[in-house]
């Protein structure tokens, strides 16, 4: 019998945490995989096993070399503390624009920053045949970021421009324009210096193998705050689940909660993208993912997005790098090809369901 | 326990004008309907009040006017019902019902323990305690429209606005929809204003229904005042008896054209 | 940077040159391949060239580069060389190495695998240098060569480099006699046809081609031939010409580097529409080049320039 003071709450939080911490834990464990396997370098066992020497105050015998260790170091841990970002980043993103449109089927790339960001890659690529190539700062990340965010900034514009209303659809259709007409500039002036169309083609693929510490420390803090600004309107999300009008009805001011809320994943997703190119369905698979285990609620999705994203890049980066040794496979590829099955069993569980 | 002043409130969408000078004031715990055929601007006003359209002219509570800039302000005094709730498939009952606290939940912060208590109290008075952690697309039409009553509740406003509240539900669920809002009504001294389609339901619940036409009111009143077949018959077209019951009811009959 | 490395290594021509002048043999032949003396000489480390410093002789050497890995082993310092790239295809003892590493997707890992105390690459995909760096593995960067000068400075850093600069030096001066020659020998022909000779110069199937300001249309210059190309299209040197515009341009020679990639013969050309009432194709002046040497800028430039000249008197003869 039910009585007046029962508590009816679902035990949300403490199932969050719980699911986080284990989540925390098979994060470490990704990572100490993607430290321990690559082309080069120690024998895998070896690697825990320096990795503990390293550690203060204990000495163990590892029998790795100092060379060897700087591959491990210099070469392979950034890659993994890249994924690690780049996957948490996209994810959360992904996920946050789902919940600003109410499409699980958008991607972070929905309102052109990856077109923007492939332009500023293309013409960075284009003018360095003619301009200096030792720069103070290097060209190409930047441009990239800058493409993005401009793109994105185009997009705001136009869609506030044509309709003074609430309604989302405007935005998203200001951002296919803008897409299709940041593509079509990229075409043309691909057309025009095709000597470089490989080097772009490459950088749009996506890829980790070229992370060094400075790209790590180029975009922790842009990560970092992007997810801290995503995670803290979690709970906004899941208001705007209703559709815009009942969510003004319960007095949230959706225009802002949409405005910061698509800044803050928009210049995660810039910085990004600006050392790892383009890398493809992880802003879908895996908030749809974690959808499949802990529910739709937002408060659930952004947090485990984070984390699942960051596992799903680490591991993915491993077959990556070691696939078509001595070659890389671009992660681009990975993904897709993970992405591909993954929708298609995705409609199977749906179809399942119904 | 609040009184609701319409004062000169005009609607225009893209120029062509909605309402046209909408006049009204509801003493607290009263409920108006607003009848009218299709285009009378009744969902219109109480868009309005609920702050999803613009307007001229002001929508006061307690003689005080809502500010055009506080949606949160908005939703403690107002709630709203609308028509077709957007209800999403995977939230839980528990999770939809806490929406009704948003305006109270501080921006980025999470629900508070009162906040938790005023949830399970509106559950359990609506007797709904035992879905708390189903799943809204697993709901019937009519538990559905119980749990948009509820989220309305959570808000604690003394205003309720209801938009078309029986036109998805079978005759049953209609009369325990509408019984539930009076009952509540009694029991919190909740304004409530109502469009409605349904001229006999409106009649037999309202306290006062206003007949808008053309974004106008045309006719305003208790029941026996405004259903009149000569008033149906100029604004809605309509050609229907209307008969009185015993007890007071109104009952309006439409009537087949005379074949021969 | 540039102004002391051609000091740098100027200085270490003079000394070389001296020293080994008198010893030195030198062999000319008519065929096509440039043969050089491959002696290992005495050169004292640390040597520092193209803003790459060694302490002491690479002999792990990593050429990510097709062109390169060509010099390197012209040069004397095949034996140096431990792994290859997947397009370094000449000579046959690189593709002996059995190593397909990847220039435009490197691993670096696998690179430093191999150990290498320097990795010649043509372009940096992206921080490729930086992470070598990173492990202190020297780079050699040789960007694409935009004049003859540039690909025989490209050759004598990679023998100041490898310890072999006066094979390096007798490499390029080969290069340029052999050149000079070819040059000198055709344009007689072409000058006393009285005309211009125009060309069309193909890198695929699809129209693709050169101006004259790349490396390969300053080659044909060299001949006095006039590029069909030239000023299609302002600032672009690999325009995509379209079928009229080349058609309609009727040039007196075609030349095809797209042998290899794209199966283009004399034979495909001519049954291109619109293709059969072409000068070229009606007086059979369709040249096949081989892909490889036509986009590299390394020792087989000469072939190309003798294939070019060999082609040129066939011309002739047929006026």
């Amino acid at each position: 019998m039910l009585r007046a003071n029962d508590n009816f709450a679902p035990r949300a939080e403490t199932r969050v945490a719980y699911l986080s911490l284990v989540s925390f834990a098979l994060l470490t464990i990704a990572v100490l995989i993607g430290t321990m396997i690559g082309p080069a370098g120690p024998q895998w066992w070896r690697v825990p096993i320096e990795l503990v020497d390293r550690l203060p105050l204990i000495t163990v015998d590892s029998g790795v070399s100092p060379e060897e260790w700087n591959i491990i170091w210099q070469i392979r841990m950034p890659r993994v503390v890249l994924a690690v970002l780049v996957g948490a980043m996209l994810s959360v993103a992904g996920a946050s624009y789902q919940g600003v449109f109410r499409n699980p089927l958008v991607d972070p790339y929905l309102l052109g920053v990856a077109a923007g960001a492939g332009l500023g890659a293309t013409l960075v690529f284009t003018l360095r045949r003619s301009a200096t190539e030792n720069w103070f700062i290097d060209p190409l990340p930047l441009a990239a970021f800058v493409g993005g965010l401009v793109a994105v900034f185009a997009t705001y514009m136009i869609g506030n421009t044509f309709s003074k209303a609430r309604s989302s659809a405007t935005l998203v259709l200001a951002g296919i324009a803008v897409t299709s007409l940041t593509t079509a500039i990229q075409t043309f002036v691909l057309q025009r210096n095709n000597d470089v169309v490989r080097q772009v083609y490459s950088w749009i693929l996506g890829r980790l193998s070229s992370a060094t510490w400075g790209d790590v420390r180029l975009i922790l803090p842009y990560v970092v705050f992007s997810c801290g600004v995503l995670l803290m309107h979690r709970r906004l999300l899941d208001v705007l689940r209703v559709g815009d009008d009942e969510a003004t009805a319960l007095g949230m001011n959706i225009r802002r909660v949409r405005l910061t809320v698509v800044l803050a994943a928009t210049l995660g997703t810039a910085a990004a993208v600006a050392v790892s190119g383009l890398i493809g369905f992880v802003g879908i698979i895996v908030p749809h993912t974690v959808r499949l285990i802990v529910g739709s609620s937002y408060r659930r999705v952004l947090p485990l997005s984070i984390l699942c994203g960051a596992i799903f890049l680490v591991l993915a980066d491993i077959p990556s790098r070691i696939l078509a040794d001595p070659a890389e496979t671009p992660i681009g590829v990975v993904t897709a090809f993970f992405g591909a099955p993954f929708f298609l069993l995705l409609l199977r569980v749906r179809k399942n369901q119904a | 326990m609040s009184t609701l002043g319409f004062c000169d409130l005009s609607i225009a969408y893209n120029g062509v004008i909605a309402v046209n000078g909408f006049n009204d004031i509801l003493h607290s715990g009263e409920w108006l309907c607003l009848i009218g055929p299709n285009g009378a601007g009744k969902s219109s006003v109480l868009r309005a009040a609920a702050g999803l359209v613009a307007y001229s002219g002001s929508v006061a509570i307690d003689q005080q006017e809502i500010p055009a800039t506080s949606a949160k302000w908005r939703a403690k005094h107002i709630a709203f019902v609308p028509q077709t709730p957007l209800m999403p498939e995977n939230m839980s009952v528990y999770e939809y019902v806490l929406l009704g606290r948003n305006p109270y939940i501080k921006h980025f912060a999470s629900e508070s323990t009162h906040d938790k208590q005023v949830i399970d109290k509106v559950l359990m008075r609506l007797d709904l305690a035992q879905f708390a952690k189903r799943m809204v697309g697993t709901l019937s039409g009519g538990e559905r429209q119980r749990i948009v009553i509820a989220r309305a509740l959570a808000q604690e406003a003394p205003v309720l606005l209801l938009d078309e509240p029986t036109a998805a539900l079978d005759i049953g669920h209609q009369q325990q929809a509408l019984e539930l809002v009076d009952d509540l009504r009694r029991e919190q001294g909740l304004t409530v204003v109502s469009a409605m389609h349904d001229l006999t339901l409106a009649g037999l619940y309202a306290d006062r229904l206003v007949l808008m036409h053309q974004g106008s009111c045309v006719a305003s009143g208790d029941a026996q005042t405004v259903l009149r077949s000569e008033t149906l018959a100029e604004f809605y077209g309509v050609s229907a008896r209307v008969h009185h019951e015993a007890d007071g009811t109104v009952v309006v009959i439409p009537q087949r054209a005379i074949s021969n | 940077m540039k102004v002391l490395t051609r000091a740098g290594f100027a200085g270490l021509f003079i000394c070389a040159a001296a020293l080994f002048a008198a010893c030195s043999e030198t062999n000319s032949t008519t065929d096509t391949t440039v043969v050089v003396d491959t002696t290992v000489s005495e050169v004292a480390y640390p040597v520092t060239a193209g803003g790459v410093t060694l302490e002491t002789q690479p002999m792990r050497i990593v050429s990510l580069s097709p062109t390169h890995t060509e010099m390197l082993y012209a040069i004397g310092a095949g034996d140096q060389v431990v792994a290859v790239d997947e397009y370094s295809n000449f000579p046959a003892e690189a593709v002996a190495l059995g190593t397909k590493l990847s220039g435009y997707e490197p691993n670096v890992e696998s690179i430093a695998g191999y150990e290498p105390d320097l990795v010649v690459i043509s372009y940096d995909p992206g921080n490729l240098v930086e992470q070598l760096n990173s492990l202190d593995i020297p780079v050699y960067i040789g960007n694409g060569a935009s004049s003859f000068e540039q690909a025989y400075e490209q050759i004598e850093q990679l023998g100041a480099l490898t310890g072999h600069l006066d094979v390096a030096v007798q490499l390029t001066s080969q290069m340029q006699a052999d050149i000079d020659a070819a040059v000198a020998a055709s344009s007689v022909s072409a000058t006393a046809m009285g005309e211009s000779i125009t060309y069309f110069y193909e890198l695929d199937n699809t129209y693709y081609t050169v101006t004259s300001n790349t490396f390969v249309g300053q080659i044909f210059e060299l001949f006095g031939l006039k590029n069909i190309a030239d000023g299609v299209e302002e600032g672009n040197d690999y325009p995509q010409l379209s079928s009229e515009v080349i058609v309609s341009s009727n040039p007196t020679m075609i030349f095809l580097a797209d042998t290899k990639c794209c199966a283009q013969t004399p034979e495909t050309v001519s049954v291109r529409d619109g293709w059969q009432k072409m000068d070229a194709v009606v007086n059979k002046n369709i040249v096949q080049l081989d892909d490889d040497i036509a986009s590299r800028w390394g020792p087989r430039v000469v072939e190309l320039v003798k294939s070019i000249s060999d082609a040129l008197a066939l011309v002739a003869a047929g006026k």
